[in-house]
């Protein structure tokens, strides 16, 4: 028991001459200069800011010059305070005043360890100096990755192929990544974010992080059949990554409907058949198999086409379909709508086509006739009973 | 001896036109120079203007593009009015007419002055038909006035000149106006020839008049009423029973006149007689026919109008023929 009091004492006597000002042993007084990380990573070329703080244990206040020595050449220190470089600082009793240490590397440091020292000195009191250990390592270049679920994706000259593209950061600071995308001839590209309809150029992404984009490509309507490569590129700082996308476009035949001079309109006569020129021209890319033609008159109206059905119509072909319109006996003279239409395995053309039924003039010949008649009655008449 | 008895049947020397002219000459004169005449254009102007005027007026607040905009002036029946000018042509070219021709030759025959005339080298034939056409003349003159009159203040008023197929169309109009006065004339001169009496034949040709403007659509339409089975079942009889009742208002003058007029200056008239809906099906509303097609639609109407009317004239001409004409 007196060995483990003598030894307390002991404890008590060392502490209390080690500091020189301790009162109690847990609450030192004094200045400090501090920081949570003394030994840090610089990266050449870049500025790094340490934060510190200049603390005052039980002190009374007094203005504190501060330096820094020891910094490298070409290497630019400012101690800041409060964003204003400063040069002597003023903590109460008790208190701490925030200071940040601005380490401007230059791109060409050596690498390796530098020791910075920062002193804090006043009239009455000095605070110990805080000796910083600055490393000047190679930087880590930012890294990204580019890829996608599905890079080939299948569709007709009409659809719009939709990539969803992940886009990678691995480096360890958060980039912004410029996208772009090298796509053949008169194809649009156009990248959305992964759920909006907002058209974007670029995206940031957080160090480590992914980011989900979409990529439309939409390929000209006269595209022939084939494959297409898109290569969508990701840029950010240097770093670079590329994603080749492929287009699968298959053909697709287009029909149209016409006549050889673009006229739409025709003239008939009632009851009697009379004939048109159709023309079906294929517009698209792929041929295509049996046209079927078909026609909407009014009723009892007739209508026959001439070949009724095509076997093939190749891309930029164009063949002719006459056609026979027979006006009901009965129709009544003035403009009438037919539609003419060719369906071809899911590709169809129409067309409305004004006919302008005329009326026979057998009927003003008949009247001719009666007026005729009631003049040969007069005439007789006359012969009958004319006299002197 | 009466010459009806022994020349009747005897073949006549030379034309039965000579003498043609100077009676139209003098009927035309006779006519246009009239209080009677004067009367008459006061009454046709006043009846023509009026729904004109105010048709005019509806027309120039018309925004809407019409390509017959012209011929709206005769068939639109303004508010103010409630008639169009050819419905009041409808009523006037008749009266025009009957006043013209009631008293042709009976007048003649009670002022003693016909076996005056027929002493002269002129036929009865050339006498009768110089009459008509003088009568025919007069009224084509009141009608193209009255024409020319509604063609130069739609100029005036409207500011747009009408175009070839909208004249084309109003000189068919008048040609089929003057058709319509011819028949009625022809009517009230066959009156005037079978009564020596003119308020004989006035009432005679008045009152046929009115019985077809009035009373024929009425009997008509009972008739057809009479024709109807109890119960109609099929399409067929109900388009027959319609084409009937049609035919039989057809009979009128009046009905063949406004039909014609209507396909003449309505180009949208696609047909005048009844029509099933199923046969308008796929047909563009409101599209216009052309001309010929339109003058194709309304010429069993024309025909009917000029062959009634050259019959009449034949039947009035037989009478005429036997009668003895000394007073």
């Amino acid at each position: 028991m007196r060995c483990l009091i003598a030894l307390f004492a002991l404890i008590l006597a060392i502490t209390s001459t080690a500091t020189g000002y301790a009162q109690a042993a847990d609450t030192p007084k004094g200045l400090f200069l501090m920081t949570d990380y003394p030994s840090q990573t610089v990266r050449a070329g870049e500025v790094t800011t340490i934060r510190m703080k200049l603390n005052n244990a039980g002190l009374p206040p007094e203005p504190v010059a501060l330096s820094v020595s020891g910094a490298p050449a070409g290497w630019k220190i400012d101690l800041l305070g409060a964003g204003q470089t400063v040069a002597s600082a003023m903590p109460g009793v008790n208190q701490d005043v925030a200071l940040q240490l601005r380490v401007d590397v230059p791109k060409d440091a050596q690498p390796g360890s530098h020791k910075i020292t920062v002193s804090a000195k006043g009239i009455l009191m000095q605070a110990p100096d805080l000796v910083l250990t600055l490393t000047v390592a190679n930087e880590a270049p930012a890294k990204l990755s580019i890829k996608s679920r599905l890079p080939s994706l299948r569709g007709t000259p009409r659809s719009t192929f939709e990539y969803t593209v992940t886009v990678g950061n691995d480096s360890g600071k958060d980039l912004t990544v410029a996208l772009s995308a090298q796509a053949p001839a008169n194809f649009q590209t156009t990248f959305t974010d992964g759920f909006g309809s907002n058209e974007i150029s670029s995206i940031p992404v957080e160090a480590g992080q992914t980011k989900d984009i979409k990529v439309k490509v939409t390929p000209p309507r006269d595209v022939k059949a084939g494959d297409y490569p898109v290569v969508v590129r990701v840029a950010a700082e240097g770093a670079t990554a590329e994603q080749r996308l492929v287009l699968q476009v298959s053909g697709q035949g287009r029909l149209a409907l016409s006549t050889k001079d673009g006229r739409l309109s025709g003239e008939a006569e009632v009851g009697k058949p009379s004939t048109f020129t159709l023309v079906l021209s294929n517009d698209g890319t792929a041929p295509i198999e049996e046209v079927e033609m078909s026609g909407t008159v009014p009723t009892s109206w007739k209508v026959e086409f001439n070949p009724k059905t095509i076997p093939s119509i190749a891309p930029n072909e164009k063949k002719e379909v006459q056609v026979t319109v027979t006006p009901a006996d009965k129709a009544i003279a003035g403009d009438y709508v037919a539609s003419f239409r060719a369906n071809g395995r899911g590709e169809t053309a129409s067309a409305d086509f004004r006919i302008t039924v005329t009326t026979s003039t057998l009927w003003g010949a008949v009247g001719i006739g009666i007026i005729a008649v009631a003049l040969l009655v007069l005439l007789g008449a006359v012969a009958r009973f004319g006299r002197r | 001896m009466p010459p009806s008895a022994a020349h009747g049947a005897l073949r006549r020397a030379g034309s039965p036109f000579t003498g043609l002219g100077p009676v139209f000459m003098k009927e035309l004169s006779d006519h246009l120079s009239s209080v009677r005449m004067s009367v008459l254009t006061l009454f046709v102007i006043a009846f023509g203007a009026l729904p004109v005027a105010f048709a005019l007026q509806d027309l120039r607040n018309v925004v809407i593009s019409d390509p017959y905009l012209f011929l709206r002036i005769f068939t639109v029946a303004p508010e103010r009015v409630g008639l169009s000018f050819i419905v009041a042509l409808n009523f006037v070219i008749p009266l025009m007419a009957i006043g013209l021709g009631f008293d042709s030759v009976n007048s003649e025959f009670n002022r003693r002055t016909l076996s005056r005339v027929l002493s002269q080298p002129i036929y009865r034939d050339a006498l009768l038909l110089g009459k008509f056409l003088g009568g025919l003349a007069t009224l084509a003159v009141a009608l193209v006035a009255l024409w020319l009159i509604v063609l130069g203040s739609g100029l005036l008023l409207l500011g747009l000149p009408p175009r070839g197929v909208e004249v084309a169309r109003g000189v068919g109009f008048l040609i089929v106006a003057i058709a319509y006065g011819g028949v009625w004339l022809a009517v009230s001169m066959f009156f005037s020839v079978i009564f020596r009496s003119t308020a004989t034949s006035a009432l005679c040709a008045l009152g046929l008049w009115l019985f077809f403007l009035i009373l024929w659509p009425m009997i008509a339409s009972a008739i057809t009423l009479g024709f109807a089975p109890t119960q109609i079942t099929s399409i067929d009889q109900y388009t027959s029973l319609q084409e009937l009742g049609l035919a039989l208002q057809r009979l009128s003058p009046g009905t063949l006149f406004s039909e014609a007029v209507v396909g003449l200056l309505n180009p949208e008239t696609r047909t005048l007689s009844f029509v099933l809906p199923i046969q308008m099906r796929g047909a563009i509303p409101e599209a216009p026919l052309p001309l010929d097609q339109s003058l194709l639609l309304i010429w069993p109407q024309v025909t009917g109008l000029i062959a009634s009317m050259i019959v009449v004239f034949a039947a009035a001409y037989v009478v005429f023929q036997r009668e003895e004409v000394r007073a």
